[in-house]
């Protein structure tokens, strides 16, 4: 079976950023301790977590797991965080999310949300370079309803931004429009 | 014989639609819609095995808690509501399909014993039947597109339940619980770390493949269970008093308890099982059943509708420990300790 998950393993926005015991280092590891089937969670630095493992008793049972967006505490130039600033306003045109809703929830809205958000995205998951996914990919399903689906979503974007005077994206919009057209006309394979 | 070294192996495998928002973002007639068409294909004779499709609005939450126990279903799904949400099990309960939980379709595995990587091909097979007919959110960059960013890339999720009494009772699995996290792993607690199970599961799906997930939890979890075994041998040898001592009241307790609470059999059954690998206890009435396969039968919704006929709405009667208790002395019985 699957052991109950914490909310914030996701993209753990929600506490602090530093070490809960020191108040200095940027926490990195999420602890989780277990007194009498009690589970508390803490956010610590690497060596308060060592130190916290080191005095638990027997009686105590101490779980972890890295805290992935604690990452930006400390990227490899030593470089302050370089999250997007409070007055980020991004959103996405296909769903509505915004970045504060992503942030708040750990939760994007559609597929179209890991282009408005990416660099964020990039940012949070530590992922480095964007590189090609090495795993299973697709064999593809039916082609043609896929961009029909597809060619409908966008038609209706171009309209929104056309609405409401966003001509440089709607341009995009068009541009990908006409493409997909193309290759719908062209046939799938 | 040296037992296996993953107690229970489970994995899941997100996907999302191409052409629908997530579920969160969805609109209810549209995920609706997605629901029927998932019954539909399931219902199709495309499949090896036959789907049971499951209406989650008239299940009892027995019915729903017993899936959970069994690993067909996770917690999450379970406490979740929302549009459209659909649940199926295939075969005799070889994978199962959440519909409309965080993603729009989540395959799910579990088996007991080191299983990962049979798992993994069982549910890639089915995931390729279902993708002849959903087409399937994905990107080059990110890989399969989940709601939540951090599982997308593979979309898959190992997990590795692990038995650890001793490193528990000695107080040194903190150490290794930030070993497991310094690797991208998270380590946490199975049944509120009761009996010292726990879960090694891979955290992300990105910048790996699916066989080097599972790779990566199956080396870190032989690496724990060697340590394991050799931290019992240490307790057996140097503090043979008190490692007798508990595994002796532990029987003692399994064949007299007239109430049990699920927490404490697992606790009773870890120990007797302890007590077993060491040759320090006999107990015949575990020797026909794996200690992991007792703690799962031992669980509340277990207890309702195997030995109770499914007739208890609640899940925290006192009804329930006592069954537990009675069907623990019957497996204690005839349990000893050698001389």
């Amino acid at each position: 079976m699957f052991a109950e998950e914490s909310p914030d393993w996701d993209l753990d926005v929600s506490g602090s950023v530093i070490c809960e015991m020191c108040g200095a280092e940027p926490a990195t590891v999420h602890v989780l301790r277990v007194v009498n089937q009690t589970v508390s969670h803490t956010h610590l630095c690497p060596a308060c977590a060592q130190s916290m493992a080191e005095q638990t008793d027997g009686l105590a049972l101490v779980l972890a797991l890295p805290s992935m967006l604690r990452r930006l505490g400390k990227n490899k130039s030593g470089e302050s965080p370089t999250l997007p600033p409070e007055s980020d306003v991004r959103f996405c045109a296909v769903c509505g999310t915004t970045l504060s809703d992503l942030k708040e929830s750990g939760l994007v809205g559609c597929a179209k949300c890991y282009q408005a958000f990416g660099d964020y995205l990039e940012e949070a998951l530590g992922s480095g370079e964007p590189v090609e996914h090495p795993g299973k990919i697709p064999r593809r399903g039916p082609e043609t309803d896929n961009l029909r689906h597809e060619i409908m979503r966008l038609e209706r974007m171009l309209r929104e931004l056309v609405a409401c005077e966003r001509f440089e994206e709607a341009a995009g919009v068009r541009d990908r429009l006409a493409e997909l057209g193309q290759r719908l006309e062209g046939g799938s394979e | 014989m040296t037992p296996a070294v993953l107690t229970a192996s489970a994995l899941g495998l997100a996907r999302n639609e191409s052409g629908r928002r997530f579920p969160h973002a969805e609109d209810a007639a549209a995920l609706e819609a997605l629901r029927t068409e998932v019954v539909e294909t399931l219902t199709g004779d495309r499949w090896d095995r036959p789907w049971r499709v499951y209406e989650l609005e008239r299940m009892s939450s027995v019915e729903v808690e017993y899936l959970v126990e069994r690993g067909l279903m996770t917690p999450a799904f379970a406490a979740a509501s929302g549009a459209g949400r659909g649940f199926a099990v295939y075969g005799e309960g070889e994978a199962s399909l959440e519909i409309n939980g965080d993603d729009h379709l989540r395959l799910l595995g579990f088996r007991s014993g080191g299983q990962l990587s049979s798992l993994w091909s069982l549910l890639s097979r089915l995931d390729d039947r279902l993708e002849m007919v959903f087409s399937y959110a994905f990107d080059p960059r990110w890989g399969y597109l989940t709601a939540r960013p951090r599982h997308a890339g593979t979309g898959m999720r190992a997990y590795a339940t692990l038995h650890l009494p001793a490193l528990t009772l000695t107080g040194r699995l903190a150490g290794t619980a930030l070993e497991i996290a310094g690797n991208g792993l998270a380590l946490v607690p199975l049944w509120g770390g009761a009996g010292g199970m726990v879960q090694v599961s891979n955290l992300g799906g990105q910048g790996r493949s699916e066989n080097e997930i599972l790779q990566q939890i199956s080396d870190l979890s032989r690496g724990i269970v060697e340590k394991e075994r050799s931290v019992r041998k240490m307790l057996a040898r140097e503090n043979p008093v008190q490692t007798r001592d508990q595994i002796g009241r532990a029987l003692g307790v399994g064949q007299h308890a007239w109430t049990m609470s699920f927490h404490e059999a697992v606790n009773l059954v870890s120990a007797a099982q302890v007590g077993i690998e060491l040759g320090l206890a006999k107990v015949p009435g575990m020797e026909a059943q794996s200690a992991f396969g007792l703690m799962s039968r031992l669980q509340p919704a277990h207890i309702v509708v195997e030995y109770m006929d499914g007739k208890m709405g609640c899940m925290e009667s006192p009804e329930i420990d006592e069954r537990r208790a009675q069907v623990v002395r019957e497996i204690f019985a005839a349990a000893g300790v050698p001389a």
